[in-house]
């Protein structure tokens, strides 16, 4: 009885605080996500009205997939290079925007402002850049390396797209380590500038330690939408020159739509889903350790 | 606010040439958004002739043409609504079940809390046909800007209630069991003494979200199909043809689409500032 | 100011529009939504579709565009899952026969037996059932800037003189040596992949059955390209074109842009593409609208199949949806299309408004742009190719990158013919 009745307080409160949210959470991304999963074990191509069920073979033929194997190891290493650099950059910038210089506000605000584009658009205005604009300075200043299209280039492309990331997301991470930064102790860095310590060693001794917490969220978040990036790498480089900056989002979702093999390009999401759950969720769990051991 | 004032200004030789570095290092940062500018104001063959030059006359043709085709007024209408009741929905809803999930350590709350902080890793492309057809084909709910939002709620409930589990974490526990003390219900509680705390977090998550859905394109493209019902972003794209782009159109219906996000930017810009921060270091 | 207020009006009149529309008044009113995936026409469809609207009534067509990045088969496919389907979908020719049982029959339409030969064929099913209206006929080769040519033969420059690859490459020599460039290769995969490697494919066999065997041949991993006297031919041109490309020093960066601006402006004298340029050449014509269209040579030997022919095909079909259409909208739809095709407006503005080749012999109006003129005297005088548009969904996207590589010089002959050869046998 009276167990029955708290069972019943306790699901009017869930109910209350959390049943809207569980349910259109459930309704809008679980139930379509099994179904997906459901899908990738069909022959269904997308649009015939009849399919079957076939097991797991659409798994198959992905593990054997030597093409989505290339894809997904480039996109490690863009993804990789992405979160080396804006890291870098956003805390450089973080930390000289809270050095007490003037027009701090400003200049923040400024570095923000890339985040208020959305992708695609944000793509096509650099493929612009990048083929045209930079081109046509290169070419009347006579300056090599700008030349010749980066998007031309396989090598140089794929750092095409890492310095559109890094000039996307170093704003909003800026903005993550100057909450670290102003955060901190102000004692601890006193105490180190009275001990004589330089701009370096206070960085890598007494700073950056302290900043582990921002650095958890940041990297998680430069590798959530590293490995999940789509709109850039399709309006920027669409895969090319020769297929050869094709990141793995792109790669499933040409499989599924242009190849029209949509059984086997839901078993490659799902594959990615698996394996991105696995490398960012380690990450979070070995630095929130670190984090704690120190 | 303690950063900021919180130290002298640095007025040596170096914090002059960090301001100089720091200034040109934004003006590059802000390059593609001068092109974007004084591109606009071009025809298509002056673009591809001479993409740098400078705007030889004003012609306005282009943004007369985009606000056109665009149907703007409508399309910004749309926008408008649908952005701003699904922020503050999620706003809304997130933070409760947030606040539960922290308070209620039940396995069924850190179970979903799992969940939902997973699930931001779904490649969106994985559950787009799924979704469009239990909402389309089964349900016959599309094309409707009501379960736009209702999807956006969905999608965008996990980062929040992420960020705000985060937040109420660090909020004593004392302040509400004066509270409860006092009679308050739980409800109660939460609205009196818990939300007004999470201000900076809302507004952070505000932001974000505005950010988000005003310029999202794959979710309304599936949703919304009449064209009374298309957002900014949706009528933008269509400047662009299968071989190439009117691009003095493309970028003039981009100026148009991004201006009502910057002036809402700037009339925020001191809480999106502040706002992040402390919401993202917890 | 007086424009700024009638703009005003007429945004406020749009706003009325919409509203009464969305709150029912206009009742009886059938729409029919048209997804038009030829992205460069939109303007101009909505205004065949404004005008269709004025000269009707009871009737709205609506066009609803593709967006960019989504091709027109993933959007189609959503629509139909999201239970939204097009009235009448655009659609590549390939894809037409996936959505058969979605597809109403046309078989019995008038403009059936008004159609040109052969642009039936991707949309006949094997029982003889019409499904797809053949809505543009494109065709492409090198496309000549007049005054340049005729600048560099000293005299007026005869299209038919150039049937072999030794031909090409002297008037590419002609062209420099009158200090222009002889031509610009645009090095997107589509224009690489689906159109210049596909003239391997279609002079494989003047017939289709011929073809087909070759590509049955191709899946089964027993066709040789290496040593494939269209392959060989046709890869000795490109080598030649490869030599005399003015952006040979960077051959993968051009955009699509920069072929009609050099062709326009005079600064080369070829580019390899299609009709559908020509607005875009127009926007930079010094040539008062004096081009046409080369074949592209495949040997040496100026009498072989394919020298003196351009390959010519339709490349957009409408499908009229069965499925989730009411029986009025698919009345409708039946009637636009009819009125594409036979009437006076109708054909007039499909022609010259949204410079689309008809596929109906009963229509006679002269277009107005040279390409189109190139390519109506090439099909009066039987010199057409098929235009390969049965080629699998994907295969633009990766034989156009092994084509690139070749350009660029990442792979040798040899590499790409391998290249080319996995893609086929690795088909499911």
């Amino acid at each position: 009885m009276d167990t029955a009745k708290s069972f019943l307080k306790k699901l009017r409160t869930f109910l209350i605080f959390a049943g809207p949210t569980t349910f259109v959470f459930l309704s809008v991304v679980i139930f379509p996500f099994i179904f997906g999963i459901y899908l990738s074990l069909t022959n269904w191509d997308g649009i015939a009205s009849a399919y079957r069920f076939i097991g797991f073979s659409n798994y198959l033929t992905v593990f054997q997939d030597q093409f989505f194997w290339n894809s997904f190891l480039l996109t490690v290493r863009y993804v990789l290079y992405t979160v080396v650099f804006v890291n870098l950059v956003a805390f450089a910038l973080a930390y000289l925007l809270t050095s007490g210089i003037k027009g701090e506000k400003v200049l923040r605000a400024g570095f923000f402002v890339p985040n208020l584009i959305g992708g695609i658009i944000l793509g096509l205005i650099w493929h612009f850049v990048f083929s045209r604009a930079l081109v046509f300075l290169g070419k009347s200043l006579n300056l090599e390396l700008f030349s010749y299209s980066w998007l031309a280039n396989p090598q140089k492309a794929l750092w095409t797209l890492v310095i559109v990331s890094v000039w996307q997301y170093s704003g909003y991470m800026m903005l993550i380590h100057i909450a670290g930064l102003v955060n901190m102790p102000k004692e601890v860095i006193e105490a180190a500038l009275i001990d004589g310590a330089n701009d370096g060693q206070r960085i890598i001794r007494i700073i950056l330690p302290l900043m582990a917490p921002s650095f958890v969220v940041s990297m998680f978040l430069t590798l959530q939408r590293g490995f999940m990036v789509y709109d850039v790498n399709l309006a920027l480089t669409n895969g090319g020159p020769f297929r050869s900056t094709e990141l793995i989002s792109m790669h499933v979702y040409k499989k599924a739509f242009l190849a029209q093999e949509y059984g086997i390009g839901q078993s490659q999401a799902f594959i990615l889903f698996v394996m991105v759950a696995a490398i960012t969720l380690t990450q979070v769990y070995f630095s929130k350790k670190l984090e704690v051991e120190m | 606010m303690k950063y900021g004032k919180a130290k002298a200004r640095d007025k040596s030789i170096l914090g002059y040439f960090k301001y100089g570095f720091l200034c040109i290092l934004l003006l590059i940062y802000l390059c593609p958004f001068y092109l974007v500018i004084i591109n606009s104001f071009k025809n298509r063959t002056e673009i591809i002739s001479n993409p740098l030059g400078f705007i030889s006359k004003t012609n306005v043709s282009n943004f007369v043409n985009a606000f056109r085709q665009m149907n703007y007024l409508d399309a910004f209408i749309n926008s408008l609504i649908i952005t701003s009741i699904s922020v503050l929905i999620i706003a809304l809803f997130s933070s409760m079940t947030a606040y539960f999930f922290v308070r209620f350590k039940w396995k069924i709350n850190r179970f979903l809390f799992f969940m939902m902080v997973t699930s931001m890793l779904i490649p969106f492309q994985s559950i787009m046909i799924p979704l469009v057809r239990i909402y389309g084909a089964n349900l016959k709910l599309l094309d409707n800007k009501w379960i736009l939002i209702y999807m956006y709620m969905g999608f965008g409930s996990s980062l929040s209630v992420f960020v705000y589990h985060g937040f109420i974490k660090s909020i004593p526990m004392e302040l509400e069991e004066a509270a409860m003390i006092d009679g308050c219900t739980r409800v109660q509680t939460f609205f009196n003494i818990v939300f007004p705390l999470l201000r900076p977090t809302t507004l952070t998550l505000i932001i974000l979200n505005v950010l988000w859905i005003w310029n999202d394109f794959l979710l309304p493209s599936l949703v919304l199909i009449s064209k009374a019902n298309r957002t900014l972003p949706l009528s933008t794209f269509y400047f662009h043809g299968t071989y190439t782009a009117d691009y003095g159109l493309l970028m003039a219906g981009l100026l148009l689409t991004i201006i009502p996000v910057i002036v809402f930017f700037i009339l925020m810009q001191k809480h999106i500032i502040s706002g992040i921060m402390q919401g993202a270091i917890k | 100011m007086k424009k700024a207020r009638l703009l005003t009006l007429a945004l406020c009149l749009m706003l009325m529009f919409s509203l009464s529309s969305a709150l029912g008044f206009a009742q009886t009113t059938v729409h029919v939504t048209v997804l038009n995936s030829k992205g460069e026409i939109q303007t101009q469809l909505e205004e065949i579709a404004e005008h269709y609207n004025r000269a009707t009534s009871g009737v709205k067509v609506e066009i609803v565009p593709c967006p960019v990045g989504q091709s027109p088969f993933e959007r189609t496919m959503a629509m139909y899952s999201a239970g939204n389907a097009p009235t009448i979908a655009m659609l590549d020719p390939a894809d037409v026969v996936r959505f058969q049982d979605k597809a109403l029959d046309l078989t019995a339409e008038q403009w059936v037996r008004d159609a040109i030969e052969r642009s039936l064929d991707r949309s006949t099913l094997p029982n003889g059932r019409v499904i797809g209206f053949p809505f543009t006929v494109e065709a492409y080769g090198f496309i000549y800037n007049k005054q340049v040519v005729d600048k560099a033969v000293g005299g007026k420059f005869d299209p038919m003189s150039i049937k072999t690859t030794a031909d090409l490459e002297a008037l590419f020599r002609k062209i420099e040596s009158s200090g222009t460039g002889a031509l610009v290769i645009s090095p997107m995969d589509w224009s690489l992949g689906a159109h210049f490697l596909a003239v391997s494919y279609t002079t494989q066999s003047a017939n289709s059955s011929g073809i087909d065997e070759f590509f049955s041949k191709l899946r089964d991993g027993k066709a040789n390209l290496a040593a494939n006297r269209q392959f060989i031919g046709l890869m000795d041109t490109f080598d030649t074109m490869k030599k005399y490309n003015v952006d040979k020093n960077d051959p993968l960066s051009g955009t699509y842009d920069r072929g009609p601006e050099l062709l326009g402006e005079g600064k080369v004298g070829i580019w390899f593409m299609g009709n559908w340029a020509w607005p875009n050449i127009n926007e930079f014509d010094t040539a008062n609208g004096q081009y046409g269209f080369l074949p592209v040579p495949i040997s040496n030997n100026p009498d072989d199949y394919g020298n003196s022919q351009i390959p010519v095909g339709v490349t957009k079909y409408f499908i009229v949806d069965a499925e989730q259409s009411t029986e009025a909208q698919q009345k409708e739809a039946r009637n636009f299309l009819n009125w594409l095709v036979y009437d006076e407006k109708g054909q007039e503005y499909v022609v010259n408004q949204a410079n689309v080749i008809p596929a109906f012999k009963n229509v006679t109006v002269e277009p107005k742009d040279p390409l189109a003129k190139s390519i109506l005297e090439y099909v009066m005088n039987g010199k057409t190719l098929e235009f390969m548009t049965q080629l699998p969904a994907d295969h633009w996207s990766v034989v156009g990158a092994s084509m690139q590589k070749y350009l660029a010089g990442a792979i040798d002959r040899n590499g790409l013919a391998d290249e080319i050869e996995a893609y086929w046998s690795n088909l499911q």
